[in-house]
């Protein structure tokens, strides 16, 4: 296996958004065709969270430091491609799976069943689903073009060369020699992320003005309940939105990365959508406890 | 990995000589490692082209199937843009085609302009004609305002003016259509001839 | 640009101002990122912390319309200190050249010499320089003017050259160093921060680090656009920027030059094409009434007396015997009467053109793919304007404002009589031609598919309709119609209107058999060559290929870089003869030493001139046999001035040097001179001007365009993925301005004065900050201008309903950069 990565650079994003454009060009996603459907987000960025049609976008975060200095700073949000995705082990149709030859996280969107483990367990919140029977939405890493000797769309279009592709060991060693630059021309929170993070991520970011200007969580973990799901995988029905809801509860609070915004009644013993309030699902009892158990 | 334009050189010098199939004999067989039917561009022939929005003039490739638009990415050969495009120039694609939100299907842009239209005066509505319609009856009202403001001599010189028309754009055309633009306004006495070069 | 895109990679420093260009301009962000990588520095001087200003080393707020005096105190800090580039400017500019000893500058007035109250301009007789000698023209067969006795060139009598004294000690107080250092003494650093509302030590960083390219061997370059033109004085910001690229040597150099950014894919084109009132293509004069009555005037008045455009009547005949084909003939001038004449009515650029619809002067309307309804000054202004035609003609890909004018939710339709045609246009990828980008690059575009539904080219739209006129001219005659039947129009090919027909007439040819030329150092004047465009000479060329773009230099797709510097020689074709970096004679020193050995484009080696790139100069000549000899180094630098020299100093029409004045709309006084504008403002007396005070109107504002949108966004608000990546209109304001006025982020605010007024979504930010302004608080906000009633998927208010219709005298240029407004919550 071929041990690639995406390497973003915060410190020469000019945050044109020609990767979010090129994400959704290449990969035939659709954007609202609605009049006015967007509204204003009160920022530059938009969308402000990934979604079922947006599967890599440009934040901003803005502030002025101690200094008098303004501290604008870029970040790329998208699927990390673990080395070890939690996604893709409690992926329980084959739909998410490590691509051998890059290490990239591929969607095969035909199987997908809908179940949305993936976005329940994913530390970062990345995988949304789309349609009426959902589907999942989470970046492929373009394994397709990669296949044909070509770098992901995002990454071909990128002007300033802010996102560059290629062994991972080597982004790695420029996010580095990055990072030291960046430190001596005094951006001293500057920050390589991807190196170990959760053993690693195929996607290495240079953060100029450190992770929390980034919305990259610092610690980030896969809980443990994942363990659970790899081996319930079999499973389907009620057992998984059991399952489902508990993760809601333990990730509402990611910086940046925002996961499903899921909730879990403990007394009503509702899963709920908090963007719409709509109950998902009600959880029998027993088996919440026995899981608990 | 690089991939080189060299079946667009080989297939224009085809082009040459067949004036009446130039147009689109300036596509060339897309660079494809292997014929993977799954490949979005599977099939494909590219063409080149220059990006439309600002003046980076930057290159891009477009990629056609059975005569209609598959893709358009940046030209990696490009020595100005190597391959990038920015957010506008990315979505080019989109100025023809569109993905539909419902079925995900490629359709087409609903913003763009499809047939001739006329307003009447009064109207609040737009109203469709044909080509020929549009052209005898600009032709007509052109010929009318020209021959009633026409200004042969002025000041003892000829004059030949015309200052009943303005005419105003060309920095999105191509250089040989502003020729045209440039050669018929002035020549119908247009002195009042401007562009986006100011705004 | 006098240098283009790749070349940004040569240069030290970097110095953004008057233009936004990782957002406008994002390819600019490649080349910016290889030279930091090589260790350069980044400047961005702008009104707000832009995503420019996110990726630079240094940035400096300025108060929008100071441009001149920010430039000014650089004037007076590089001569101050010592960093000028003198053997630079004392060898290739005027700066040694004598200036007539009645020149003067009145402080307490705000006046040049030669200002004329009654006629409301200058008498520019003041500004020229002193004469040692005059020299007659050179008709002898190795004169400048030989080819002015040949057989069929029309007569007329070439122009004398005034030779001007010189210091080139440049101590003599009339010299034009000494006069610019004088003028300067005022922009000291105090001044010029209480102007710009900018902070003294941050001033003082960026001129430190800018004017450390006046090492000969350092290359600075300033990145400027619309920033920077967009005002009252919008050429003089321009000239000012100049200025300083002279004074510390950085034209001519590769990693420096002048580089209007320019924002429409091909403004460059257009403009070469001379799309604009006063212009013949090529950058030569159109022929108005007073100036220019016959050919003979217009080859006298023309017609330069030293340097390159003594040859000047060469491109012009070939233009017209191009336009006239077989019609023009030595007897007829060419055909030079059917040109229509500009009369004593000069106002005909864009704001005027409204006037003059409002007063029913114009009656028909033809648009070609531009969108005035909503892009031009005081727009709501224009929009009345236009519901007063007979008729318009739009040509363009989606329903723009300007065609759906009639619908503005302020006029109503009923009472609006114009009958508009609206015509669909094919897109850049559905069909072929030329587009020149900023750097000079002609690229030809492929067509990939054909036209949407029912669109046509507009090359297409033009056969027909030029067609159909000439038709009804044949069978009905009508106001004289000889300009029309004479007129050359022979650009099929199979029977069908073709791009590459027109592009061999742009080229240039010989008239008798058609041979495409290499060069516009072929045409004559005498009709045997035609050539719409002598700046294009060469582009299309390949005469054993005429029919193929692949196989002439245009279409080159040689992807080598002689020379290590990105030129890319054989990609494309840079006009003129495929030069890269125009001035490039000024890169090495009088002996023809490179400034800098590493970025080598021409050097004298003692017998002939090494070239990475095609010489701007004499290089060599070529005698009547064909012998080539080089011409060795001299100080002739700039030989398309008839001093073959820069100018510093130069009498233009509104200013012999940059001099400050206030936006015409400004929130303080201005301290530099006596006088608030400047006195050659343009159309500043029309009534639907409707001038604002800074006590009604106090917040300065400026406007601009965000990457994810293009200009009245016609294209841009019709695709979904940018829409999506930027929904909605806004305003970005101070955190203390909101605070002032009780706005929160996401607030709807109304932001009007006098000629308008538009509800946007506010913005909160840090990046705008209230700037300290002669000793008070100005605030300043900022509004990117996409949006209109017009589009299917985001539509908003009209922005340029709120800027002030007045212009720049030398090239109409509307002040949309800085102008009054108040804001308040809705």
């Amino acid at each position: 296996m071929t041990d690639s990565a995406i390497l973003y650079d915060s410190s020469r994003c000019s945050a044109c958004k020609g990767c979010q454009s090129a994400c959704k060009c290449w990969n035939g996603l659709p954007s609202p065709l609605g009049k006015e459907a967007g509204g204003c987000t009160g920022s530059y960025q938009s969308p402000l969270e990934l979604n079922g049609d947006t599967r890599l976008l440009i934040s901003f975060n803005e502030k002025r430091n101690e200094k008098g200095g303004i501290e604008w700073a870029f970040a790329r949000r998208s699927c990390m491609h673990c080395v070890n995705p939690a996604c893709a082990a409690v992926c329980p149709s084959g739909t998410l799976h490590v691509d051998e030859a890059s290490g990239m996280v591929a969607v095969s969107d035909e199987k997908c069943i809908g179940c949305q483990y993936c976005a329940s367990a994913c530390p970062f919140g990345v995988p949304h689903h789309y349609g009426p029977e959902p589907t999942v939405n989470k970046c492929t890493g373009c394994v397709d073009r990669i296949e044909q000797g070509r770098v992901p769309a995002c990454v071909k279009t990128c002007q300033p060369g802010a996102l560059n592709f290629g062994d991972r060991a080597e982004m790695l060693a420029i996010a580095h020699e990055r990072v030291a630059l960046l430190k001596s021309k005094g951006f001293d929170k500057a920050v390589v992320y991807g190196e170990d993070e959760l053993d690693g991520l195929h996607v290495v970011s240079v953060a100029k003005y450190g992770l929390d200007a980034a919305g990259l969580p610092e610690n980030p973990q896969v809980n443990d309940i994942v363990d659970w799901l790899g081996i319930m995988k079999p499973l389907t029905g009620i057992g998984a939105g059991a399952i489902l809801a508990g993760l809601g509860l333990s990730f509402l609070t990611g910086v940046g990365y925002k996961r499903h915004t899921l909730h879990y009644d403990e007394v009503a013993h509702d899963v709920v959508d908090m963007d719409t309030g709509e109950v998902l699902q009600h959880i029998d009892v027993d088996i919440d406890v026995e899981r608990k158990a | 990995m690089q991939t080189t334009r060299r079946g667009f050189i080989k297939a224009t010098g085809l082009a040459f000589g067949t004036s009446l199939a130039y147009g689109l004999a300036t596509q060339s067989e897309a660079f494809a490692l292997d014929a993977s039917p799954d490949w979005k561009l599977v099939n494909t022939e590219e063409c080149t082209n220059i990006c439309c929005y600002c003046a980076g003039g930057c290159g891009s490739l477009c990629s056609v199937r059975d005569g209609e638009l598959i893709s358009v990415e940046g030209d990696p050969d490009h020595p100005i843009s190597q391959g990038g495009l920015c957010a506008k120039g990315a979505s080019m694609f989109q100025l023809r085609n569109v993905v539909d939100e419902k079925t995900r299907k490629v359709i087409p842009n609903p913003g763009r302009l499809t047939r001739p239209m006329v307003r009447r005066p009064g109207a609040s509505d737009w109203e469709e004609i044909s080509w020929d319609e549009a052209v005898t009856s600009i032709a007509r009202k052109v010929k009318d305002t020209r021959d009633a403001t026409f200004v042969e001599v002025d000041q003892g010189v000829v004059a030949n003016r015309c200052d009943g028309m303005a005419s105003l754009g060309g920095s999105q055309q191509n250089c040989e259509e502003d020729y045209a633009i440039v050669k018929t306004m002035r020549t119908l006495g247009i002195v009042a001839l401007d562009n986006q070069a100011r705004v | 640009m006098t240098n283009h895109w790749c070349d940004l990679q040569n240069a030290d420093v970097f110095l953004t101002c008057g233009s936004n260009n990782v957002e406008n301009h994002p390819i600019s962000s490649k080349w910016v990122q290889k030279a930091l990588d090589k260790g350069a520095t980044w400047i961005v001087v702008d009104p707000r912390y832009t995503r420019s200003a996110a990726c630079a080393d240094i940035y400096c707020p300025i108060r929008a319309g100071t441009d001149i005096a920010f430039y000014g105190g650089m004037f007076n800090y590089i001569v101050k200190n010592g960093l000028m580039q003198k053997e630079y400017v004392a060898n290739y500019t005027n700066a040694s050249y004598l200036i007539d000893p009645d020149f003067s500058f009145d402080v307490n007035t705000g006046l040049f010499s030669g200002w004329d109250e009654g006629k409301k301009a200058y008498a520019t007789t003041t500004w020229g320089y002193q004469t040692a000698e005059v020299v007659g023209p050179d008709t002898s067969a190795t004169g400048a003017f030989s080819w002015t006795t040949a057989d069929g060139v029309p007569e007329f009598t070439p122009p004398s050259n005034k030779v001007a004294k010189k210091d080139p000690t440049l101590e003599d107080p009339q010299c034009v160093f000494q006069v610019f250092k004088r003028h300067y003494e005022r922009y000291d650093l105090d001044t010029v921060c209480s102007i710009c509302g900018m902070d003294r030590e941050t001033l003082e960083l960026v001129y430190k680090t800018y004017c450390a390219t006046g090492s000969p061997e350092k290359s600075g370059t300033i990145m400027y656009a619309l920033g920077q033109t967009q005002h009252h004085y919008g050429t003089q910001n321009t000239r000012a920027l100049t200025l300083v690229q002279l004074l510390l040597g950085n034209v001519g150099v590769a990693g420096g030059g002048v580089n209007a950014l320019r924002g429409e894919p091909n403004v460059q084109g257009a403009t070469d094409l001379a799309m604009l009132v006063y212009d013949f293509p090529g950058y030569m004069k159109w022929p108005t009434v007073q100036k220019y009555p016959s050919l003979r005037t217009w080859m006298e008045t023309e017609t330069a007396s030293d340097g390159y455009y003594t040859n000047k009547p060469k491109f012009f005949i070939s233009a017209l015997k191009e336009w006239f084909g077989e019609n023009a003939t030595s007897e007829n001038d060419f055909g030079y009467d059917w040109l229509p004449k500009i009369g004593s009515n000069t106002d005909l650029s864009i704001i005027p053109t409204f006037e003059h619809m409002d007063t029913g002067l114009i009656k028909g309307y033809w648009l070609w793919g531009q969108n005035p309804a909503h892009s031009a000054p005081n727009a709501k202004f224009a929009r009345q304007a236009m519901s007063k035609l007979d008729w318009m003609v739009c040509v363009d890909i989606t329903e723009t404002e300007t065609a759906s004018f009639w619908k503005a939710p302020d006029l109503d339709p009923a009472a609006i009589g114009t009958e508009v045609y609206l015509l669909p246009a094919a897109l850049i990828y559905e069909k072929f031609g030329t587009v020149v980008n900023s750097g000079r690059w002609l690229q030809w575009r492929n067509k990939a598919v054909e036209p949407f539904g029912q669109c046509k080219t507009d090359l297409e739209i033009c056969d027909l309709l030029w067609k159909e006129i000439v038709g009804l001219y044949k069978a009905e005659g009508g106001a004289n119609p000889d300009p029309i039947l004479n007129m050359k129009w022979d650009y099929h090919i199979d029977g069908k209107i073709d791009a590459r027909s027109v592009a061999m007439a742009l080229n240039g040819y010989t008239t008798a058999d058609k041979k495409l030329l290499g060069t516009f150092g072929d045409l004559k004047a005498d009709g045997s060559t035609s050539c719409a465009l002598w700046i294009y000479a060469g582009f299309y060329a390949n005469n054993d290929a005429p029919l193929d773009p692949a196989q002439q230099r245009i279409g080159g797709r040689g992807t080598e870089d002689k020379g290590g510097l990105g030129l890319y020689q054989d990609w494309a074709y840079a006009w003129p003869l495929n030069r890269r970096i125009v001035y490039n004679r000024a890169s090495a020193d009088t002996e023809g030493r490179p400034w800098n050995a590493n970025r080598m484009l021409v050097a004298w080696d003692g017998e002939k001139w090494d070239t990475n790139d095609v010489p701007d100069f004499v290089a060599s000549t070529k005698a009547g046999d064909g012998t080539v000899t080089p011409v060795p180094p001299n100080n002739k630098a700039y030989f398309m001035n008839w001093e073959q020299n820069a100018r510093l100093m130069v009498p233009s029409l509104d200013m012999p040097l940059p001099e400050h004045y206030e936006p015409f709309e400004s929130p303080t006084e201005n301290i530099l001179n006596g006088r608030q504008n400047s006195p050659c403002i343009k159309f500043a007396e029309h009534k639907s001007v409707q001038r604002g005070s800074k006590e009604d109107y106090p917040i300065a504002v400026t406007t601009y365009t965000l990457v994810e949108h293009w200009q009245s966004g016609s294209q841009t608000r019709n695709t979904p993925v940018l829409v999506e990546a930027m929904p909605a209109q806004f305003v970005e304001i101070s955190e203390e301005l909101a605070e002032e006025r009780g706005i929160k982020n996401g607030d709807r605010v109304r932001v009007f004065n006098n000629r308008g007024s538009a509800v946007l979504n506010a913005f909160v930010t840090c990046r705008l900050r209230p700037l300290a302004v002669n000793g008070k608080t100005v605030h300043q906000i900022g509004i990117p201008h996409h949006w209109g009633w017009a589009g299917s998927l985001s539509t908003g208010d009209l922005v340029n309903d709120l800027a002030p219709n007045v212009g720049d005298p030398n090239c109409f240029v509307p002040e949309y950069k800085a102008f009054l407004v108040d804001i308040e919550k809705v």
